[in-house]
């Protein structure tokens, strides 16, 4: 059973490991003579102009600022949100978990308007932005959620202690919420790196391409002329970090999505 | 300063972003929908009187498109949530490596869409893609599973399950462990066997994490993008085409943005439709469910 699930979930990256290994005639028939493996597709996809790694420095750097953004921009929020009574704090809360749903390539017209008028095409730290507020809906859930299970005498102790907002948030909420930010952190990150729609729309020099769109151009060509073995590298080489990631954080994602989930 | 106006001022930051990314579009659309706006006005605005809602309304590659993408979305969903259902009880036994079993699982849903769509398309290829080496290898002829308009869509379906179904078994993950387990031993001390206390149990108290998914997984597969267009590019002869990719060749193709914002609303609008039905369908039969368990 087990066998089978990892079969399953693993099976067309490893068909994708061994074409990346392998000459490109041994792709079409298999070979009578001759060895029929070879790094040559790693060679030709990591000097290629502009090399591979280009394009994941691009989605790291992205993907860091993103975060790094969304984070500022929904601490507080949930905060606040978490301390609001009545109508409004229901209402907000709806229009949250709608914004998390809503499928975000029916989005990137009026952005791409935007990013033209004021000069944000091509810019690839400005892609942090709508990013940001793309990921913003289900980080205020999760850290909201968080927020909530601190116990309030803690804060009100703080209070009383005459520590301020700011000192009450860093010296004593934020300390306790480590996993819940880890956890929402890493979400975000996942999610901006993967994107696809605002980044092909609003990148169009070749250097500042992020991942998942120099690896649609690699592929873009017709079904015929694809150089699947170089392509397949590209794969390889591409999901490498996240499979890094995902090893190391999936207890961090799992409680995180899950906390969003009961709470949600 | 007031407690609420604090807090209020704590989430204007965040508020007014996500205004400016997700309510912006969707009154620009309305706005630039009723406008003839493409090469023609030299990509000018100029009012059209609502000519864009009445080309809707008669465009044949719209409603085919439509319904693709309800095809789509049901059947991707129908399959994410059974087979979620079933890897999530799979996960949430206690097996020996289920850490990283976890971890491998999630993998297909950690990757760029664009990513796997192309190993797919090498998997599918005709005819020198596995699947079909392994067609001929049992005898078989090699299958067009990229190029028969017919079945094409169903292998779109397969390559978006796969890549999704673990995100909806850790939705469903997470509902299995809010469920005691001394709840599910005293079924079994009354005797019950497995599939009459995921009959009795495990189903109803999942219900509310069904739905989260279901909802959330229809409202992104009715959006559904990039797959199609790095798989397929919506063809064969257009018969995996979905409404944002028709979108998207509006806009970025055809260069007619007026006509482009007319479809991206109509989507949303078809979208707030499923949705809401859903939601209704949803109401009736899990509330009920759900009743009837606690009684």
């Amino acid at each position: 059973m087990r066998l089978l699930v990892l079969l399953w979930s693993l099976g067309p990256l490893l068909w994708q490991l061994r074409t990346s290994l392998l000459r490109p005639e041994a792709l079409v028939a298999p070979l009578l003579d001759g060895n029929p493996w070879t790094l040559a597709n790693y060679q030709l996809v990591l000097s290629g102009d502009p090399p591979f790694w280009r394009y994941l420095t691009n989605s790291t750097l992205v993907g860091l600022a993103t975060t790094l953004l969304t984070l500022l921009l929904a601490v507080p929020c949930a905060y606040g949100l978490q301390r609001l009574r009545g109508p409004l704090r229901w209402g907000v809360g709806l229009a949250l978990v709608a914004a998390a749903m809503f499928p975000t390539v029916l989005l990137f017209l009026a952005l791409l308007e935007i990013a033209r008028s004021i000069g944000l095409a091509n810019n690839l730290l400005a892609l942090s932005l709508p990013y940001t507020a793309l990921s913003l809906p289900l980080a205020v859930l999760l850290l909201r959620a968080a927020f909530a299970d601190l116990p309030r005498e803690l804060e009100d102790a703080a209070r009383l202690e005459g520590l301020g907002l700011g000192q009450r948030l860093r010296f004593v909420l934020l300390p306790l919420l480590g996993p819940a930010l880890a956890s929402t952190a890493i979400l975000v990150f996942l999610a901006s790196w993967n994107e696809y729609a605002i980044a092909l729309t609003w990148i169009s020099r070749s250097d500042l391409l992020t991942l998942p769109i120099a690896i649609a151009r690699i592929g873009g060509g017709s079904v015929f002329t694809i150089p699947y073995g170089a392509f397949a590298a590209a794969t390889v080489l591409g999901s490498l970090p996240l499979l890094l990631l995902v090893l190391l954080a999936q207890r961090s994602i799992v409680s995180g999505l899950t906390r969003g989930a009961v709470k949600g | 300063m007031k407690s609420r106006t604090v807090s209020l001022l704590l989430m204007l930051p965040a508020l007014l972003l996500l205004a400016a990314v997700f309510l912006y579009p969707l009154l620009r659309y309305g706005w630039l929908s009723l406008q003839a706006s493409s090469v023609l006005t030299g990509l000018v605005p100029v009012p059209n009187g609502g000519a864009n809602w009445g080309r809707l309304l008669d465009d044949a590659r719209f409603w085919t498109d439509a319904a693709q993408t309800l095809r789509f979305a049901l059947c991707s969903v129908a399959l994410e949530l059974l087979g979620g259902l079933a890897l999530a009880l799979l996960l949430h036994r206690p097996l020996r490596g289920r850490g990283p079993l976890r971890a491998l699982t999630l993998l297909p849903w950690a990757l760029p869409t664009t990513v796997m769509a192309l190993g797919w398309r090498w998997i599918f290829n005709d005819p020198h893609g596995p699947l079909n080496a392994a067609i001929r290898s049992l005898g078989g002829s090699s299958y067009g599973f990229l190029s028969t308009p017919s079945t094409t869509w169903f292998f779109v379906v397969l390559a978006d399950v796969w890549k999704t179904m673990p995100f909806v078994a850790l939705l469903l993950l997470a509902g299995l462990q809010t469920i005691p387990a001394d709840l599910e031993e005293a079924l079994r001390l009354e005797g019950a066997c497995r599939l009459q206390i995921l009959r009795r149990l495990t189903l109803p108290l999942l219900v509310p994490y069904l739905s989260l998914a279901l909802l959330f997984r229809l409202a992104q597969a009715l959006g559904v993008f990039d797959l199609i267009q790095v798989l397929t590019g919506g063809g064969p002869a257009g018969s995996t085409e979905s409404l944002a990719l028709y979108a998207y060749l509006n806009a970025m193709r055809f260069l007619d943005f007026g006509y482009a914002s007319t479809v991206m609303l109509a989507t949303f609008l078809l979208l707030l439709v499923s949705l809401g039905g859903g939601w209704l369908l949803l109401r009736r039969h899990g509330l009920e469910r759900t009743t009837e368990q606690a009684t």
